[in-house]
């Protein structure tokens, strides 16, 4: 994600170092807080249990230390350090957002932000109109008709092959791919797996789709199965005039996208009911969409995420 | 830079027309500014400026040179941009270099006016020369002969670098707002008793005194004073407006995503006078002159605006410095 960069007056940082002081505090409290560490740290651990060091950890002068930046995980005997805005590590079914790169025999190549490129196989997709695809070499010509190069697709991941590469696939009505939208890039910490990554706005006609990998759409909501064939959307680019997103949904994905934003940029978890809050915060108090992302409203939003924090433990120590 | 999808660039080209860009920005509006100065100490002036995500810094150095045979009356400015690999992986090598060009030569005419130093209404049949046309007053944005220490013998040779550091659209604009913030600084001006100088007062360059020799064929000798500065008189140094036009429609500030969509852009520097000082174009797509002169207007606009918001990001900058030392 490019860095939002906010500038603040003397007070605005005041109130901000507050408020992270605040959300440090809070975050000791919890049950067990995340140790950050960086180059050179020393982490304390349990001699006696003995440990393996994983990940990011090296024995110097009898003491493990750290030797990159990140928070200190421990699973059983193994202590790794996770760096924070590491790439994105596929797990099998995450649901992934990703940019085709190139159309090569059979496959589509897609970015996802992970130390490859991933490979969606035409045959593990179903086309986006639901009709049985004919295995020809035909078919194979014409797959610049379902992705071309630059779209954006929606997809599931499906598993690492024996040979290494990473495999999605998109069987269902609700994969394949993004339009009439804006594609957002954040770190990909700070989308956790969820139940439900697809997400209909119904109050603003917005469809969001938080991807596993930190690529987060917000575009217009698509009815299901009223995707046009191919051959429509060259009609439709020609009368673009008539086929722009209306305002008033423009306004909203606006508004959750510049959510999104001002969220990452304060580098807390996303989710849907943090994203709405943000975005309805903004509303009620008359913030402009293009201010959401000005100081005062960042420094709002660290000070409500403060209170949101700080009622979740209180409700999770009765 | 990513390519963007058929649907993407719908969406944005969508934005533009309503007048509601992806950001939440309208098509007339910048994004915030923040400027830095004095970041590098060994430069007589130097700033940075970040507008979004695009991050630059300018330098500018003062040395004393001797002026050009044709122009004795005028000191040099040179003009040179370089884009960091850290902006992007396209700048590594050698990639970034046809960028480089066009931004310094950009911001040569939008500074400078044309190689001369003096803009002058060249007869071009089409839009252009309107645009020169309608300039009631036409001036360079910096005043080449305010430069001259003793006249053809004696010069300040200004080098002006710029470097960008992270890329997301309207590079000129940032630069040319860097080198007016940076001007601010302690350049070392020249202090003789020769009466041209006095127009240098509140401009920042050392203090020189000249002691000519007694013939006029001598090398006047030249003593760079150290403690005192002249301050340069910026106020002058216009800044550049560049309007991106996408569609029918034109925007300030456009991001990287928005250039990659535009016809044409025109980049106008327009001084506190509101008076136009340079003009270029880039992008392959021709422009009606009206619209030219349509873009005129709203560029002196828009440079309004733009000018108070540095002038008191300047004065702020300013105070942070001196609450520092």
């Amino acid at each position: 994600m490019r860095e939002l960069r906010v500038l603040l007056n003397q007070t605005q940082k005041v109130r901000l170092q507050a408020a992270l002081q605040h959300l440090r505090d809070l975050s000791f409290q919890a049950s067990s807080p995340a140790i950050p560490v960086t180059i050179a740290d020393t982490i304390p651990v349990n001699r006696e249990d003995g440990i393996l060091k994983g990940h990011g950890t090296l024995e110097f002068n009898g003491q493990v230390v750290a030797t990159q930046c990140g928070v200190v995980e421990q699973v059983n005997k193994l202590v790794y350090v996770r760096a924070l805005k590491a790439r994105y590590k596929p797990e099998v079914g995450d649901i992934i957002i990703g940019r085709v790169n190139e159309i090569a025999p059979k496959r589509w190549r897609i970015e996802i932000n992970f130390s490859q490129d991933a490979v969606l196989m035409l045959q593990s997709m179903n086309l986006p109109d639901g009709i049985q695809r004919r295995r020809t070499a035909v078919d194979e010509l014409n797959m610049r008709s379902i992705f071309e190069e630059n779209d954006v697709v929606c997809a599931e991941v499906r598993g690492f092959q024996h040979d290494g590469s990473l495999h999605l696939q998109a069987r269902s009505q609700k994969y394949g791919k993004l339009e009439r939208g804006q594609l957002l890039t954040v770190p990909a910490y700070l989308v956790k797996r969820r139940k439900q990554h697809f997400h209909h706005l119904e109050q603003y006609g917005v469809d969001l789709i938080l991807g596993c990998n930190g690529f987060i759409w917000v575009g217009e909501h698509v009815v299901l199965g009223e995707n046009e064939m191919p051959e429509d959307q060259e009609s439709r680019m020609e009368n673009q005039e008539q086929n722009f997103t209306p305002l008033k949904v423009r306004q909203q994905i606006c508004r959750i996208a510049n959510s999104v934003r001002l969220l990452s940029a304060h580098g807390f978890s996303l989710s849907l009911e943090i994203i709405l809050d943000t975005a309805e915060a903004s509303v009620s108090s008359n913030v402009e969409i293009n201010d959401m992302l000005g100081a005062e409203f960042y420094v709002q939003t660290a000070e409500r995420e403060v209170q949101r924090r700080a009622s979740l433990l209180k409700k999770s120590r009765r | 830079m990513v390519g963007l999808s058929a649907g993407e660039k719908h969406f944005i080209c969508g934005g533009i027309a309503q007048d509601l860009r992806s950001d939440g920005r309208q098509r007339l509006q910048f994004r915030p500014i923040s400027v830095l100065i004095g970041v590098i100490p060994q430069a007589n002036g130097s700033a940075q400026v970040r507008l979004g995500a695009t991050d630059v810094i300018v330098s500018v150095k003062a040395e004393l040179g001797k002026p050009t045979l044709l122009q004795p009356d005028k000191g040099k400015v040179a003009i040179y941009v370089d884009c960091s690999p850290t902006a992007g992986p396209a700048f590594e090598g050698r990639g970034s270099e046809e960028l480089s060009t066009e931004l310094s030569v950009g911001l040569q005419r939008c500074l400078l006016g044309d190689k001369s130093g003096a803009v002058q209404p060249t007869p071009v049949p089409n839009g252009i020369f309107l645009a020169y046309e309608c300039a009631t007053e036409f001036r360079a944005g910096i005043d080449l002969s305010s430069l001259i220490v003793v006249e053809g013998k004696v010069c300040w040779d200004l080098y002006v670098d710029g470097l960008v550091i992270s890329s997301d659209g309207n590079l000129l604009d940032a630069l040319a707002a860097a080198v007016k913030v940076a001007h601010l600084l302690r350049m070392f001006i020249c202090c003789t008793d020769i009466d041209g100088l006095a127009a240098l007062s509140n401009t920042g360059i050392p203090k020189v005194s000249v002691s000519l020799g007694p013939s006029p064929e001598d090398q006047p000798e030249v003593d760079v004073s150290d403690e005192e500065f002249l301050q340069f008189d910026t106020s002058g140094i216009p800044v550049v407006v560049t309007l991106t036009k996408v569609g029918r429609h034109y925007i300030v500030d456009a991001t990287a995503e928005e250039e990659s969509q535009m016809s044409s852009a025109v980049s106008l520097s327009v001084n506190r006078n509101g008076h136009i000082c340079g003009l270029t174009k880039r992008g392959g797509a021709g422009l009606d002159p009206s619209v030219v002169l349509d873009m005129i207007s709203v560029a002196k606009h828009v440079a309004k605006n733009l000018t108070s918001v540095l002038d008191s990001e300047i004065a702020a900058a300013e105070a942070a410095e001196d609450d520092e030392s």
